[in-house]
Parts: C-alpha cells; structure tokens; sequence
C-alpha cells in the first residue's frame, strides 16, 4: 500500500470561490443596492419626496400613510394566522384521520399558486354575483369590494388575501416545529392530570415559542412584500408594495427605491430582534413575572371547561377557513370560467366570453402561449442557475466557519418585498448600476434568482439535517472515496428528495411571482403579469380563464412535489 | 514494526482538553478494545486515527509512515459506526461492494468478492434488501462485509453493539471476534462496556479524562488494576481506607474505622500512609468461623440480591462500615439469611493496595 500526502485540493477551492462569488453578485448585490441607491440619489429624493415646489411634503404624507397601512395589514393578518393556524398545525402534527395528506397539500397550496391569478379568484369569490353571492342566492357578491375590517381598518378583501397566502407558512412551520417535540412530554403532562387546553399552554407552547417566531417572521415578511394578489383586490387603497410599482411605473426610481428602502429598513428593525433571538437557541420561553393563583385558578377553570366543551370547535374552524380560503375561489374561479365560456351570462354578448376573448379580435390566445414559454424559460433558467449556487452553497453552509452567517443573511431576499427586488435589480443591472442588459426576460431570470436561492438551499438544508450526512460521508471516506466521490455517491443522493422539492418550489415561485416581475419585464410580459394587465384591461373573461390556468399547472406541480418526496 | 503507532497525541476542543498525550502501538492482526467511560474521549481517538478529526499535537503512523496529512481514503482503515451508517439509499449488494465499485474494479472482480464475503457474512440472500428491512444484528454484519469488501486491514469499530439489544450484543461478541481474527484484520474496538472488552480483546486500553490509565491482557486489568478507578470500573471492588501501621516482611498492616486491623500481602511504601485498600467482592468469603490465615471480620448480613448464577451480600462490620460480598451458587453453597451474625473473610493477596486519591474515594469511584 502507497499512503499519499494530501495533496492542495485546488479545485474544491475554486468550486467554493465560484459559488460564492455567484451568491454575492446574483443574490446579495440586488437586495442590497436599493439602499445605496437612495444615498447615491439623494438630491432627488428630497426633491421629489420633501420639498417638491409644486405639493411639498404631499407625497411624504403618502408615503407614511402607505407604510402605516401596510404594517397594520400585516400584524392583522399574522395574529389572525396564529389565532387559526395553531390549533391546524397541532391537528396535522398530532393526529391521524384519512385524508390528512390531502388536508396538507391543500394547506401547502397557496405556497405554489400564482399570486395574481388567485387573487382573481378571491376577488370573484367574495366580490361578484359569480361567487358566494351568487350560491347564497343574492344578487351581488357577498360582500361589497370596500367593506372593510373594523378595528384595524383594512378592507375586508385584502385581508383575506393575505391570510390565505400567509397562512402556509405558520401551518407548515407549526406542525414540522410541534412534530419535533417528543409526544411525552404531553402524554406525561395529561396522565399528571393537566387537560389538552392547559397542556398545550404549559407544555407544547412555551416549548414551540421559536417555530411561532419563525413561523410569524415569514409570514410577516411575505404578508409585507405581496403583491401580484394584493394589486388585483386592492381596488383605492394601497400597499407600500403597490406603491412601489405604481411609482416605478411613472418612472419615479427615486421615489420608488427609497419607500423600499424604508420598507427593508423597517421590517428588519421588527424582524431582526426575533432573528436575533432565536439565533441564541433558546428551547423555550419562561414567562418572566409571577401570575397571582388566583388568576390561575381562573385560567385553569376556564381551560377544563373550554376543553371539555369547545374541543370540536377548535378542530373545525380552521379547516373551515381552509376550506373557505383556498377551496372556494378555485371553484369559484372555475366555475366562472364554465359560465363565461361562450358568451357573457348576464348580457348574452359574445364579445363578453372567454371564447371570444382568447381567439377574437384581441387574440389573448397568442399572447398567452407567448407569456406561458416566457413564464416557463425564466422559470427553468433561473431554478438552474439557483440550483447550481445552492448545491454548493449548502456544503459550504454546513461545512465552513462562515456557513452560519451565510444562512442569515439569505433570509434578506426572502423578507425584501418584492417589488422593491424588483426594483432593486432593475437599478443594479439595468438604468443606473452596471447598466448591461436592458429589461425583458433576462432581467426576470436575474430576480428570480434572486429568491429561489433561498428557497432551494433552505429545503436541502431540512433534508441535509434531516439525515446524518457527515456520518454516511465519513463512513464513505473511511472506506476509499474522495471527498468529491464521498458527495456523487452518498450525499447528493441521500439530499435528492431537499433538491427536488426546492426546485420544484422556486420553479412554481417563479411562475407565479408577480410584483418583482411586473417592475423588470418590459415588454416580455409572464403569464401572472399577464393575469394583472388583463384585469386592468377589463379583459375579465380572459383573465378569469388565464387565472385557472396558471392555477391548474400550479396543482399539477404540487402533486409532482408529493410523488418525488414520498419515495424510500 | 507495530501497524499502527501513536505517538504524543493530543487533541482539544476550545477549552477542554480531549485527548492528553497519548502513546500507543498496535500490532499486526492485534485486537485491541479501548474502554473508558462516556467522554473518556475513546471516540475522538478512533477518529483520529480513521483521519476524520485533525489532531493538534502528536503523530499518527500506520505502517511506519506518518499519516497526520493522509485523508481518510488513503489510509487503510475502515471506520464502522456504532449506527453503521449503512446508505440507506442503497441496498446490501451495492452497500457491500461500494468501495469497489468507487475503485472501479472490473465487474467480475467485483461480483466475485462481493459474494463471497456476503456468503461469509451469512447474508447472501438478502443482497436485494435496503438496510432498513434488516435487523440490527444483520445491518452489523453488513457493515462488517462493507469494512472488509473495502480491503482495508485496519477495522475501528465504534461501540460496535452499541445500537443492538443486550442480549444480541453477548452472542456478536466471540462471532465479531471470530470473523475479524479469520480475516486477519487489526482491530480497535471502543466500548464503555467492560465485559465486551475483557471478553474480545488481546489488550485492553482503559482511557479516563483523555489519559491512557492502563494497557494490558484482560486477565492483567482485572486482577492488577493499576488505580483505584480501574478496580471499580473493571469488575467492581469493595473499598477500605485506612493508614499504613507496619510493613513487615508479610506485607504490610493496615489501621481502619474504630482501629480495626487487616493484613495485605504486598509490602506498602510508607508507615502512616493514607492508602485505599481494594478486595474483589468474589475473592472475599461469608463463613461462621473465621479462617485461619485470612482477614477476618464479625458482620451481620444487612440485604442479599439475587442475580441469578450468584448472590451478593451487603454486610454491616461492627464498626458500622458496610461491604459486599459476592459467591456463585454451586451445588452445596450455603444461603445466608438477613440479619445473621457470620465471619466476614478475605485473604491478604487477594487485596490490592493504593495511596489515597488527592481528588478524594469518591470522585475515583463516582465518576464512571
């Protein structure tokens, strides 16, 4: 046997260099020029924002306005979503009943539908004649579009945009969070004689207090940044996120970039002390202060009779509004697009039918196979290029000193808004930073990078430290592989099931991101910007029939995404 | 020439040291179990030499070469984890003939040399399984082959019977033995259990606190432990403390609780010595006479437990100090009943001698 010296492994060297010199160009650089672009344009901002000689602070006051909506409408939706999502994520981590799996991937759902379209189809559901209002026998839709939320003041139908596309993100997390809390602890909990409601506040709680935070982070940050759904429901009122595209749109960069600015800025001033927080592993949460017994002895006499007498209740809420936010609007939606196949239903006009829209005058059909091949080449492009950062970047996450830092700060495109990355690329690559490519789908392949990053190498992350990869590598280095076969042979393929589902995820991301897309696309329009200028079109048949179809290919994509992850 | 040699190894990690200079030298086809208690840094060891650990000081030789900057690949041993870390993505055949494969061997070698050692391992009919549909005693012998198909002749097995069940781990024990000793394979076994150890090794090495305490046949560790620690994690003892009275040409004479009296044949250092004296709760004996050349003490049995091919006694001295006593139960063995008065009795070369502990008895005997 000839034992060989270690030899410089030059190569592994560059493939790290290369991955990260590609993260930081591809993914930091555009969430992070937006900012230094406000200081590089200064001069405009104070001119258009504070001291324009026509309306002077005017759209400073608008801006304000705007933001104190937004944040008001995000904190709504993420304790509405806890208030709902716990006790589901507690069904679907705790119990067995047949058609969980089903129950799941309707849950998971709205994480792949394209924003756009299935803001249409709440928009139908709640809004026209064609939805509930329709079913419920009224002659208008159940609700008008500007009713809006007391208390919080919001209207009624963004609300319920957000919370349906929010809501994912507190279920999956609760529920990965509460199955990984050993069962006995509540099992020891009940048999000393504590009930289910008590257990949960003593026991399940205080132990799933990180997976909360986490699980509200996302939502928070995504409920912030939304907004292909939130600009088709949001009729007169409007979004810090829609403020950016509408300012966009009138060219007003300036204006537009620092609101994103403020936006980043200030969801990371909320966002960061959670950050920070669970960065110190704390397990659980001791409540600091000392409750008087006989506030307890309140609490536990309302928890044994809630427990004993509410327990159904608790079981079916939440699959009601699951069942109310996700299922009806895709009936609703197709069952539109069954009324206005042939003609309008109401005024009988011809010109009013999906029919006639798609293959009529104004030939929405070519227009939309044309914006299905876009959709689809951005989506295949940037989910590569994502996904030969990510494989790297998860090794090198996993592996080196610096891995950890790199993780955090890849949770920045996903908080950013999306409009203000799609602004932000725009400025980078486009009009005032390295000014190479022009828009058009090569600027939507950049930002799409931009977050299938994260997306991809978080879910080979779970499946990486889901199973114990350095043991299986060292095992395979002690019996003659190299490094690199040690990775060909036993880790990539042990991490398959993380890699499939994290480009199956970016993929249908990017076919149905909207905001970021609508800012970089010039004339290469998506299938979910599509949805957006037929609707502002008034092209509402078309985009009744654009909106399930970008639907329908969504599902078709979760149903991929159950049969790969089942497998051995 | 030793196969492996250790030389000076020292590892750490932040601030607690885990391995403190460490010197050892495996032989040719050697067995060796390294036994210590959990963080005795056993682990860490048998990584090092495998190559998956880098160490701070020290060398590491295998045949003669140093082998500090050899990776893992190219150094001619086999790590085998305690969960064997079987791919579980791949099933026994493809599990068995990986490093062969990875080698790129032709076909026929390949095929020829997996099935002959999945026939030695007895599992050539389950070539087509996943490791999850075998048993734990299977997927070991899976791993086995694997860490033989990979032609290495240095086999590190990491609490090999750790993951199976107990009585499982008693029958592996002489088959594992066995089967690596055909193989004529060097093998170093880390194991906290020292039944294991004192049943498959050659040599044993007990490891405490990162320090090798002592190497040596099994029969050399149980019956001349070179510490007080060792005497209790290797087999058990009962503990007397007590100071050197006499030393005489019969040993020495040792003072305890209430001046009490005992003789031990090895002649100790110093008169007025601190020491621990050590007896094996099998070399001492319960009689009603007391024996003639022996230790002997008045007691009354205080509690007896019952452990199935023998019986151990709990007796109370009469200046209140409280020992065990353990005997196998033959045929005319008499049952002693709680609360007797009997001779409690012990020969001088049975006992063993220490000077007293700087960190204290307990801390000796406690921290396995």
């Amino acid at each position: 046997m000839l034992l060989k010296p270690k030899k410089p492994v030059s190569s592994s060297k560059l493939v790290v260099w290369i991955t990260l010199i590609g993260f930081i160009v591809l993914v930091l650089l555009p969430t992070f020029y937006l900012i230094s672009y406000v200081f590089l344009e200064w001069d405009e901002v104070r001119f258009e924002v504070f001291e324009n000689p026509i309306i002077g602070d005017e759209n400073w006051k608008q801006m304000l306005k705007v933001l104190f909506f937004s944040f008001r409408l995000s904190f709504s939706t993420v304790i509405f979503d806890l208030i709902f999502g716990i006790p589901l994520a507690y069904i679907l981590a705790r119990k067995n009943f047949p058609g969980k799996s089903l129950l799941e991937d309707i849950v998971t759902l709205p994480l792949v539908m394209p924003t756009s379209g299935f803001g249409f189809a709440t928009l139908i559901t709640w809004t026209t004649v064609a939805g509930l209002g329709g079913v419920l026998g009224l002659n208008s839709g159940l609700i008008p579009l500007d009713a809006f939320i007391p208390l919080v003041n919001v209207p009624f139908i963004v609300f319920i945009v957000h919370v349906t596309l929010t809501f994912p993100y507190i279920v999956r997390t609760l529920a990965t969070k509460f199955r990984s809390i050993d069962i006995t602890y509540e099992v020891a909990s009940r048999t000393l004689g504590a009930n289910p409601l008590t257990t949960f506040r003593k026991i399940l709680f205080p132990l799933s207090i990180p997976g909360i935070f986490s699980g509200s982070v996302l939502a928070f940050a995504r409920s912030l940044g939304e907004t292909g759904a939130t600009i088709i429901v949001a009729g007169v009122s409007s979004t810090a996120s829609i403020a950016i595209v509408r300012w966009t749109s009138e060219f007003k960069l300036a204006t537009a970039s620092f609101m994103g600015s403020l936006l980043v800025i200030i969801a990371w001033i909320i966002i960061l002390p959670v950050e920070l927080y669970l960065g110190q592993g704390k397990r659980s949460l001791n409540v600091p202060f000392v409750v008087p017994i006989s506030l307890t002895n309140r609490i536990l006499k309302f928890e044994n009779y809630v427990s004993k007498k509410l327990s159904r209740l608790k079981d079916l809420v939440p699959l009601f509004i699951v069942a109310v936010t996700v299922i009806v609007p895709i009936l609703a939606i197709l069952n539109s697009v069954i009324l206005y196949w042939s003609a309008d239903p109401y005024t009988g006009k011809i010109e009013g039918g999906v029919w006639n829209q798609l293959f009529g005058p104004s030939q929405y059909f070519n227009i939309l196979l044309r914006a299905t091949l876009t959709s689809i080449i951005v989506a295949l492009v940037s989910t590569f290029i994502a996904l030969c950062i990510s494989i790297p970047l998860v090794f090198i996450i996993e592996r080196k000193w610096y891995g950890p830092p790199i993780r955090s700060i890849l949770k920045i495109p996903l908080i950013i808004p999306t409009s203000s990355l799609g602004l932000s690329v725009l400025l980078l690559w486009v009009s005032q930073g390295f000014n190479l490519i022009g828009s058009g789908i090569w600027l939507i392949i950049l930002t799409h990078i931009v977050f299938a990053v994260p997306v991809i190498v978080e879910s080979m992350i779970a499946a990486y430290e889901g199973s114990d990869i350095s043991m299986y590598e060292d095992s395979a280095r002690t019996l003659g592989a190299t490094a690199y076969n040690a990775i060909e042979t036993v880790s990539l393929p042990l991490i398959k099931g993380g890699i499939i589902t994290g480009f199956i995820l970016a993929f249908t991301r990017s076919l149905g991101e909207t905001g970021a897309t609508f800012i970089v696309m010039g004339r290469d329009i998506t299938v979910p910007a599509l949805v957006v200028n037929m609707v502002e079109a008034l092209a509402i048949p078309a985009a009744l029939f654009t909106s399930t179809y970008l639907i329908i290919l969504s599902m078709f994509l979760l149903v991929i995404i159950r049969i790969t992850t089942r497998g051995p | 020439m030793p196969l492996i040699k250790l030389v000076n190894i020292t590892k750490r990690f932040g601030k607690i040291t885990a391995l403190n200079d460490i010197n050892l030298s495996v032989e040719n086809g050697e067995y060796i179990c390294i036994l210590g208690p959990t963080g005795a840094g056993k682990t860490t060891l048998l990584r090092i030499i495998a190559g998956l650990l880098e160490l701070d000081e020290g060398e590491v030789y295998i045949e003669g070469q140093l082998v500090n900057d050899v990776p893992p690949e190219d150094r001619n041993t086999v790590y085998m984890f305690q969960q064997f870390a079987l791919f579980p993505h791949m099933d026994v055949w493809q599990n068995v003939s990986y490093t062969p494969s990875i080698k790129d061997w032709d076909n026929d070698k390949i095929n020829y040399v997996t099935s002959e050692i999945l026939e030695m391992v007895r599992l050539a009919e389950r070539r087509d399984a996943y490791p999850k549909e075998l048993s734990g005693g299977m997927q070991q012998r899976v791993a086995l082959a694997r860490g033989i198909a990979s032609g290495a002749r240095i086999l590190l097995l990491d609490e090999p019977f750790g993951a199976l069940d107990a009585r499982l781990r008693v029958n592996l024990r002489s088959q594992l033995r066995a089967l690596v000793k055909s193989q004529k394979l060097t093998t170093i076994h880390v194991t906290h259990d020292q039944e294991e150890a004192l049943m498959t090794a050659d040599r044993v090495v007990v490891l405490r606190n990162g320090r090798i305490e002592q190497i040596g046949d099994p029969n050399q560790i149980y019956s001349k432990p070179r510490s007080i620690f060792i005497a209790n994690f290797v087999g058990g003892a009962n503990f007397i403390e007590g100071n050197v009275k006499k030393v005489d040409d019969e040993g020495s004479l040792i003072e305890f609780r209430d001046d009490f009296q005992l003789r031990v044949s090895t002649p100790s250092t110093n008169v007025g010595e601190k020491v621990v004296v050590t007896v094996r709760h099998e070399d001492t004996l319960i009689r009603t006479h007391p024996v003639i050349g022996s230790n002997n003490f008045s007691c009354h049995i205080e509690s007896r437990i019952f452990i199935g091919d023998s019986m151990v006694y709990v007796l109370k001295l009469e200046n209140g100090i409280t020992k065990s006593s353990k005997g196998l139960l033959s045929d005319n063995y008499v049952i002693h009943n709680i609360g007797k008065q009997r001779i409690f009795s012990f020969q001088p070369g049975k006992c063993l001698i220490f000077s007293y502990p700087q960190t204290g008895l307990l801390q000796e005997i406690e921290a396995v």
